[in-house]
């Protein structure tokens, strides 16, 4: 790093039809750092990087970029990675069937100017690249036995090959777990002290002190704020993501547990489901008390959902599950729903939204017998219900008749949680409630829980994010290999001991998931 | 929500202005309304006889066939499957319901639900391989279309069966207010369709089960049940319409519904209802019905060669698709 600027694009603006998205975005990058851009959903990060990236080509927005001094007319994003611009996209996107070798030099096969492919040269150049580049992939492997992190590793080795000058990564650790990000930040080092530039878009706070040089807060589409590392501090960097002081992420807990035993978990045991005579979870004991917030945690793979999904009786299991004391039947959501167990499952896109229906359909879709008599449903009612939830939890929509894909990721949350609380739930699973969600909204979500478990609802939450896991919880338990393999209130809990437990474990069992495709 | 103290609600980030055309083409069914108006108005044009009475009767009798399918195909649609067989079902319940009225002396009522439950069951043999053996609906229902025509030439030996029951005759040549019974039938069944999609649990769960199945399941709901329902009624509706134009043509002809699967597929479509499930409706399905047949009627007035009708069926439903598209660009905008 020696304080030239490598890239630079001023004056940026762009339109869509009736809003803004980025005006008169300033956006400077150092030769050799690695920079970070935050900011919020909808802040205008994914707009910067599409122009940077060439899929909005030259034209469609105001304002110049440069790379070395030199104006930049990117035509396409085929044409901006000829022109220097490598591109880590947030999705995952592979082509499975595919082996690593040519998942990396897809479109650009061959060496010179032939048009036959030579699988063995290709091989051949991406084992020497992968190793120039110390990135621990197998160029022979499918890509569709990869782990999701490996997969990711994949389009950075793509996005590399064509030897850019700027790598963007748009959001790369969304779904990785903590060893996973850790060896990512280990790549990215080894980028930068080669002398590669990195662009790094988040939301996470964490990831900008440990990894970046310099960062640039972006806020309803202008740039907010420009931090070098010296200047670095939540309040600072907050403030300027969100335009308003939060003091305090993690709201105060007023509220303590009974003693009470609202759910015990005996002998809780989940077949793999793809590998047989394996277990995925094995023989796992816990017990939740009213207005309580068990954390579970452990590493990407280590069965967190699992057990949440097994719970609420979407997945098969054995073992016993009691709601208050009387054993419920598993396998069957119905009889978990009306046991009072409430399930926020992990991928909205997944498993949380109907896509094409409005915020009112959304949140009543789970409790339909309490907006209809008979057969017939009463329109009358299902508006007062779905309006009630929309302004208890504070959901910010123009109606409640707007399409849920048109919310921000935080909103559409509080849709899916909104509508696993009409049905009144004693219990209430909650699988990473703040993926993809931004800063403001993760806090109104931790003020959510708050105020449910101060109503005796007990809760039970999955978190890949520590800090949070932490901060909301009354207890934790730690999965790993199928197994728990610790356990300790909130006056014991660090970060320290929950990874020690998570990955400690994880060496004595050298099959378990992340490990074992790792080698 | 007290002690902590930061966030008030904000508000909200600047509201899109969207242009009122914008506004316009996402209400859905606005989107191919456009198109209907305009085709109406383009014939028209060309030759005035394209809205006279009689032509506007001759259109709305011959609509109403595949009109009651697509009702059940609709619903279908929604919940994320889609049936191919319905012409060949339409034919099976004619052949079935006149054999048995015509050669075996069963009564009417009985011939005619006999015809419905032939309907039933292809529906129930549709579901069972769709949902319980997992054969893509495209390649079980299009076997279905083959085997349920092979049911019918076997049972009719290839040849017409006539003469039908004399009440069903004088049901199918009868021109109230110029038009027939089965159109009557249609819309009352069109009616009836629109309000259960719109105001019942029943149709709220085919609009979650199409939409994202995970999320359905969730909530308690059998996308399998939900679906199979869908499969029985297209099947239910397919018979009665193969049997309401065999009332009207006097005959059970073992070719009654051929081809009628793909003009209820392009109608539905044209219409809006997502060909992935979880949108749609029954208005829409309607408008989808109307342009097919003012495009088919009016090419004949304006004397275009026949064959130019079967090239424009495709051409619009590139057109109505597209439309769609656009339409829902418009709707997840900004």
């Amino acid at each position: 790093m020696d304080g030239t600027i490598l890239l630079e694009m001023n004056r940026i603006t762009k339109r869509f039809p009736g809003v803004v998205a980025l005006d008169g975005v300033a956006f400077h990058v150092q030769q050799g750092e690695i920079h970070g851009l935050i900011g919020e959903n909808g802040a205008g990060k994914s707009t910067l990087m599409k122009i940077l990236s060439g899929t909005y080509p030259t034209g469609t927005y105001e304002g110049e970029i440069k790379l070395q001094g030199k104006p930049l007319d990117l035509r396409s994003p085929h044409d901006a990675l000829n022109q220097g611009i490598g591109v880590v996209p947030q999705e995952i996107s592979v082509i499975p069937e595919l082996t690593v070798a040519e998942n990396v030099v897809v479109g650009r096969w061959t060496g010179g100017r032939s048009q036959l492919i030579n699988m063995r040269a290709i091989v051949r150049r991406v084992t020497e690249f992968l190793a120039a580049e110390n990135i621990h992939l197998n160029a022979r492997q499918m890509v569709s036995k990869l782990t999701a992190a490996q997969k990711q590793e994949v389009m950075i080795a793509r996005a590399l090959y064509t030897n850019p000058s700027v790598l963007i990564l748009d959001e790369p650790t969304s779904s990785l777990s903590l060893n996973e990000i850790d060896n990512l930040f280990r790549i990215l080092r080894d980028l930068r002290a080669r002398g590669t530039t990195c662009i790094f878009i988040t939301h996470k706070l964490r990831e900008i002190y440990e990894l970046t040089d310099r960062t640039t807060v972006l806020r309803d589409g202008q740039v907010a704020a420009e931090f070098d590392r010296e200047g670095y501090s939540d309040r600072a960097i907050i403030q300027a993501m969100v335009g308003r002081t939060i003091d305090q992420m993690y709201p105060t807990r007023d509220s303590d547990s009974d003693s009470d035993e609202v759910l015990r978990v005996e002998n809780l045991t989940i077949a793999h489901p793809t590998i047989a005579n394996r277990n995925m979870i094995e023989n796992v004991n816990f017990t939740l008390r009213r207005g309580e917030i068990l954390g579970i945690s452990g590493l990407v793979g280590a069965g967190r959902s699992e057990v949440l999904n097994a719970i609420y009786g979407r997945l098969k299991a054995s073992g016993r599950i009691l709601v208050e004391g009387k054993e419920i039947k598993m396998g069957s959501t119905t009889e978990g729903k009306r046991a009072g167990i409430a399930l926020v499952t992990e991928d909205r896109k997944i498993d949380g939204l109907l896509p094409e229906l409005g915020v009112r359909q959304n949140i009543t879709v789970n409790n339909l017998r309490l907006i209809s008599r008979a057969f017939l449903l009463n329109p009358r009612k299902e508006r007062e219900v779905a309006t009630q939830s929309v302004r208890n939890l504070n959901i910010q929509t123009p109606s409640i008749e707007a399409l849920i894909i048109n919310l921000s990721g935080g909103n559409q949350q509080k849709v899916v949680i909104g509508r696993v609380l009409l049905g009144a739930p004693k219990i209430l699973l909650l699988d990473e409630p703040t993926k993809g969600v931004d800063v403001g909204a993760k806090n109104e979500i931790y003020k959510i829980m708050i105020d449910l478990v101060r109503e005796g609802i007990s809760i039970i939450m999955v978190s890949s994010e520590l800090p949070e896991l932490l901060a909301m919880c009354d207890r934790f338990v730690v999965l790993a290999g199928g197994r728990i393999v610790d356990e300790f209130g909130k006056d014991e809990a660090s970060e320290h001991r929950v990874m020690l437990a998570a990955t400690g474990a994880l060496q004595e069992n050298a099959t378990a998931p992340a490990m074992g495709a790792m080698a | 929500m007290t002690k902590a103290t930061a966030l008030e609600p904000e508000s909200k980030a600047p509201k899109a202005r969207e242009s009122i055309f914008r506004r316009i083409i996402a209400i859905p069914e606005v989107g191919i309304l456009i198109p209907l108006i305009g085709f109406v108005l383009f014939f028209y044009l060309i030759n005035h006889t394209m809205l006279a009475p009689k032509n506007i009767a001759n259109m709305l009798r011959a609509v109403s066939f595949v009109g009651i399918i697509a009702l059940g195909q609709t619903f279908l649609m929604i919940s994320g499957e889609f049936d191919l067989s319905v012409g060949s079902t339409a034919g099976l319940a004619a052949i079935v319901s006149s054999q048995l009225m015509v050669n075996e002396g069963w009564s009417v009522p009985m011939g005619i639900l006999a015809g419905l439950a032939a309907g039933a069951a292809v529906g129930m043999v549709n579901s069972f391989v769709v949902l319980k053996m997992g054969v893509p609906a495209f390649i079980a229902t299009l076997a279905m279309l083959y085997m349920a025509r092979g049911i019918t030439y076997l049972i009719s030996k290839g040849y017409s069966i006539y003469p039908l029951p004399e009440v069903l005759n004088k049901f199918g040549v009868a021109q109230p207010l110029g038009i027939s019974w089965s159109f009557f039938v249609f819309i009352v069944l069109a009616v009836i369709f629109d309000q259960i999609l719109r105001r019942t649990v029943h149709g709220r769960k085919l609009y979650a089960v199409g939409g994202n199945k995970e999320v359905a399941k969730l909530a308690g709901i059998s996308p399998n049940r939900i679906k199979a329902s869908g499969f029985i009624l297209v099947g239910i509706m397919a018979a009665l319409a193969g049997m309401m134009l065999m009332s009207r043509i006097v005959t059970g002809q073992p070719t009654i519904g051929q081809g009628w699967e793909l003009n209820v597929i392009a109608a539905v479509v044209i219409g809006g209802v997502s060909l992935w499930g979880g949108s749609g409706s029954i208005a829409g399905a309607l408008i989808g019905l109307l342009i097919m047949q003012v495009v088919n009627t009016g090419l004949i007035i304006i004397n275009v060669d026949p064959y130019w009708q079967t090239f424009a069926v495709g051409a619009i439903m590139i057109l109505a698709v597209y439309v769609d598209l656009l339409r829902r660009k418009a709707k997840t905008s900004a």
